[in-house]
């Protein structure tokens, strides 16, 4: 800032000179002896601007002005070369940061910011000597004409519409030469820059028409990239003093003076410099009236804000202040309001702050027995066994070495009396630009969590034995289990065994009764046969030949049928017995009452039933199956009829009664009874205790009773004196 | 042999003395048609098919009822039984059968089988004449109606 503002200062001063004629002012040295780098691109073969000399250096007027301008505007300067419709691209893109020569257009202000003009030069049209037939520009029309590519003139040739027949060439010297050996008829080309080219290629036969049918002059400048502000300011800069310092004179004498020497005549160059240096410098003042202008503008729009600025700034700090000191109240609070202890210590491990928690649970009574005391020394000195703390061994002072937070529950910590209590602390390094610069530690007294933790560690040692033990209980019950297990094993197997013997016994037993069948069957048709032949041939006997037999001889012959009767009746009542036995039990809920009262119906003749008296009371229902149990009504019924039919007293009483177990009904007559001490063979098959002349009978009756019974699961007796009547039993489980 | 398309009834009976006592007990039932006695099984299942010993009986004489003993050499009667009612030419003539009790199973088999009624071979013969009576079919002997 203070650079620019000296510069502008400077170009002030040397303008001032310059118009008032004074060639001696005194530039002001800057500062800086060295300024910023600046690439110039230049032309080889634009002379007398831009060349090379003999040894490839660039050179020529513009150059060595641009040289001598860097040179008092304090740049360093590079040269890149190139040919010019390259470089003008090279300047619009910022590759390179300034050109030496360009002519001043609007069409070419868009793209470029131009200096001060330094130059103008004249447009010529130039011809072979002896051309005479141009005296207006209309005259040009159908000339072939020749420019340089790029060159303003091309630019200006376009829009005069100088002719129909316009040609460009890359170079001015291919122009003139061109033109020279007859292959155009004219080069429009800048007076100066025509004439040294002619002067250079001795071209003799080229001569400049008059100066006067173009009147155009060109202002040319320093071209910097567009924006290039603070360039384009020192360029300005260091035109203003090459000017004013004679500098640029020179340069110029250097270049021009021989060709103008040679075409101009004194009057000329006086017009020329009139020309050239009063509008330029009132140009200049004119610039630079407006540049300052605009820069005293830009300052002071810039201090203004610099001083906005800084005023936000101060409020800021104010209001930053106020929030601190809050801040800082709120931590002061914080900190003495917590419940555990806070310090903090710098490098030195010295005290910095203490929070109220801290000095109570440390047994202090002011912060001043703190701050600034070792804490090390002060709290932590020895360890928990009651052995000092080696070098380097300190855990709060670990968060220094480390640079990290870390964290102790098994440590003491030393109070002011010099007693200790268990602690727990965090400590964390406090940083400030990567470098710890002290350590906060937050940390309470742990007394009661420890002891809890003691007492949880009993109780679960406690249990831990506890469920020792009842592991132990378990593995002997289980192992005792095992045991039994292994002996229900046994007696499964034992059971098993016992089962196959059963499955084996019932097989026999299958096969036994499969016998029974057969023999059953062989019974009922083999001995039935000759029975039937005896009393069937004796029927036939009486029947035929009965008129030739006495009175005893058919009495013979009744004995024969009744006993093939009778022994008809014991083949039945045996084939009856064991087919009772084989019956397949159907059990179902039998109203037995019922049944006995129809069985009496059914059994007794209407003689017997008008003569008896049939008590009964009601009895109750019983598991059995049907069949069976009517069977053993039937022959008790039967029987007891039967008994007392030469009785003087015909009663049937029929009862029950409910046992723990059982249930047992009973049937009593008061007939003929029996001999109690035959009771045991009342219920054998074809047992009889009457004989067959006192009781028809085959014996088989009570022995189907018993067999149906048993098969029940129940019991039957008998209870009975000789003509006092029995009364005959029979028990069925209860459900 | 031409008394055979004659036969009215044919009595299967292996034991005489019980084949004797049927024939009395038909004729007190003064059943007089023309009867025929086989022996076994197989001796009735070759007349009522007219084949063996029976091959030139005509096919289309049939006796009117057979009694038919349950217990046979040979050929059992309830085979007897099964191989007239499978035929169904033969079915329709009704059989009677014997036997001396009424064991079960022989009895549920017979019925199984399409028997037409049984009697019980009783040892007082006078209830053998009875049964002869009460089987109620007789009659069918007696008015020589064709079936």
């Amino acid at each position: 800032m203070k650079y620019n503002q000296l510069n502008y200062f400077s170009v002030l001063v040397c303008l001032l000179l310059v118009t008032i004629g004074n060639t001696q002012a005194d530039i002001p040295v800057v500062d800086d002896p060295v300024g910023p780098v600046i690439l110039l691109g230049s032309e080889a073969d634009y002379p007398p601007y831009c060349s090379l000399d003999e040894a490839g250096q660039p050179t020529g007027f513009s150059v060595e002005l641009f040289a001598a301008v860097a040179d008092a505007a304090n740049l360093e300067l590079e040269i890149k070369i190139g040919p010019w419709l390259a470089l003008k691209e090279y300047l619009a893109k910022g590759i390179v940061d300034a050109l030496p020569i360009v002519a001043k257009t609007p069409e070419r202000e868009i793209r470029y910011d131009f200096t001060i003009p330094y130059l103008q030069l004249q447009t010529a049209i130039f011809v072979r000597k002896g051309t005479n037939d141009i005296h207006t520009l209309d005259d040009l029309k159908e000339k072939e004409i020749l420019v340089m590519k790029g060159d303003i003139n091309e630019e200006l040739a376009m829009q005069l519409e100088l002719s129909n027949f316009v040609s460009t060439t890359t170079t001015f010297d291919e122009a003139f030469l061109k033109l020279a050996a007859g292959e155009a008829d004219a080069v429009i080309a800048h007076r100066i820059i025509g004439l040294q080219i002619i002067d250079r290629l001795g071209l003799k036969g080229i001569a400049m028409l008059d100066g006067k049918l173009i009147q155009t002059r060109h202002e040319f400048c320093f071209a910097v990239t567009k924006g290039n502000d603070a360039l384009l300011a020192s360029l300005n800069e260091g035109l203003a003093i090459v000017m004013a310092d004679g500098t640029y004179s020179e340069i110029y004498k250097k270049w021009f003076g021989p060709v103008i020497k040679e075409e101009l005549s004194r009057a000329d160059i006086l017009r020329i410099a009139l020309w050239l240096f009063l509008p330029l410098g009132a140009i200049l003042s004119f610039f630079w009236i407006i540049a300052l202008r605009r820069e005293v503008k830009r300052r002071t729009r810039h201090l203004n804000e610099e001083i906005e600025e800084h005023k936000q700034t101060w409020e800021e700090l104010q209001t930053q202040q106020v929030q601190l000191k809050r801040r800082e109240a709120q931590i002061h609070l914080l900190l003495n309001s917590t419940a555990e202890g806070i310090y903090g210590i710098d490098r030195e491990g010295n005290c910095t702050f203490i929070n109220k928690s801290a000095l109570e649970v440390l047994g202090f009574e002011d912060r001043s027995q703190v701050i600034g005391k070792n804490m090390h020394q002060l709290i932590h000195h020895t360890k928990p066994d009651g052995s000092p703390y080696g070098a380097g061994e300190c855990e709060i002072h670990r968060a220094f070495r480390t640079g990290e937070g870390m964290h102790n529950d098994d440590d003491v910590l030393w109070r002011a009396d010099g007693t200790s209590f268990p602690a727990e602390y965090y400590s964390y390094p406090i940083r400030e630009n990567d470098e710890t610069t002290g350590v906060v530690v937050t940390f309470w007294n742990i007394t009661e969590q420890k002891k809890a933790k003691e007492e949880l560690l009993r109780l679960k040692r406690n249990l831990e034995i506890e469920v020792a033990q009842r592991t132990a209980e378990l593995e002997e019950k289980v192992r005792k289990l095992d045991k039994s297990q292994q002996a229900m094993l046994y007696m499964v197997e034992d059971l098993n065994e016992v089962t196959a013997k059963m499955k084996e016994e019932r097989r026999k037993l299958e096969l036994s009764n499969q016998e029974l069948d057969a023999f059953t069957y062989s019974v009922s048709h083999d001995l039935r046969a000759p029975l039937r032949a005896i009393n069937g041939y004796s029927d036939f006997l009486l029947k035929d030949y009965g008129d030739k037999l006495d009175e005893e001889g058919k009495r013979f012959l009744d004995v024969i049928r009744n006993n093939a009767t009778k022994m008809d009746r014991l083949i039945t009542d045996m084939l009856n017995l064991s087919r009772i036995s084989r019956a397949e039990m159907r059990m179902t809920t039998v109203d037995l009452g019922r049944v006995a009262e129809t069985i009496f119906r059914e059994v007794a003749t209407e003689e017997e039933q008008s003569h008896f008296e049939f008590e009964m009371e009601p009895l109750p229902a019983a598991f059995c199956d049907y069949a069976l149990i009517k069977q053993v009504w039937i022959n008790l019924i039967s029987n007891a009829l039967k008994y007392s039919g030469k009785s003087a007293v015909k009663k049937i009483q029929i009862g029950s009664r409910a046992e723990e177990n059982e249930l047992v009904f009973f049937v009593k007559d008061f007939g003929a009874g029996f001999n109690p001490k035959y009771k045991d063979k009342l219920f054998g098959v074809f047992q009889r205790l009457h004989r067959d002349d006192e009781f028809k009978g085959t014996g088989v009756g009570l022995a189907i009773v018993q067999r149906i019974i048993h098969r029940h699961g129940g019991r039957v007796w008998a209870e009975a004196e000789l003509d006092q009547g029995a009364t005959f039993y029979f028990s069925l489980l209860k459900n | 042999m031409e008394h055979l398309t004659e036969v009215e009834i044919l009595i299967v009976e292996d034991n005489p003395h019980d084949a004797e006592m049927a024939l009395r007990a038909l004729k007190e039932n003064k059943l007089t048609n023309k009867v025929l006695v086989v022996h076994d099984g197989e001796e009735a299942l070759d007349f009522v098919f007219a084949r063996g010993a029976f091959a030139d009986r005509p096919k289309t004489s049939r006796p009117k009822i057979i009694l038919l003993d349950l217990k046979l050499p040979k050929v059992d009667g309830l085979e007897v039984l099964e191989e007239i009612k499978s035929n169904p030419v033969t079915k329709v003539i009704p059989v009677i059968m014997l036997t001396s009790s009424k064991e079960e199973s022989d009895l549920v088999k017979s019925y199984e089988l399409g028997v037409n009624s049984y009697i019980v071979k009783p040892v007082d013969f006078d209830k053998f004449v009875d049964a002869i009576r009460e089987l109620g079919f007789y009659w069918l002997l007696l008015n020589q109606q064709k079936i």
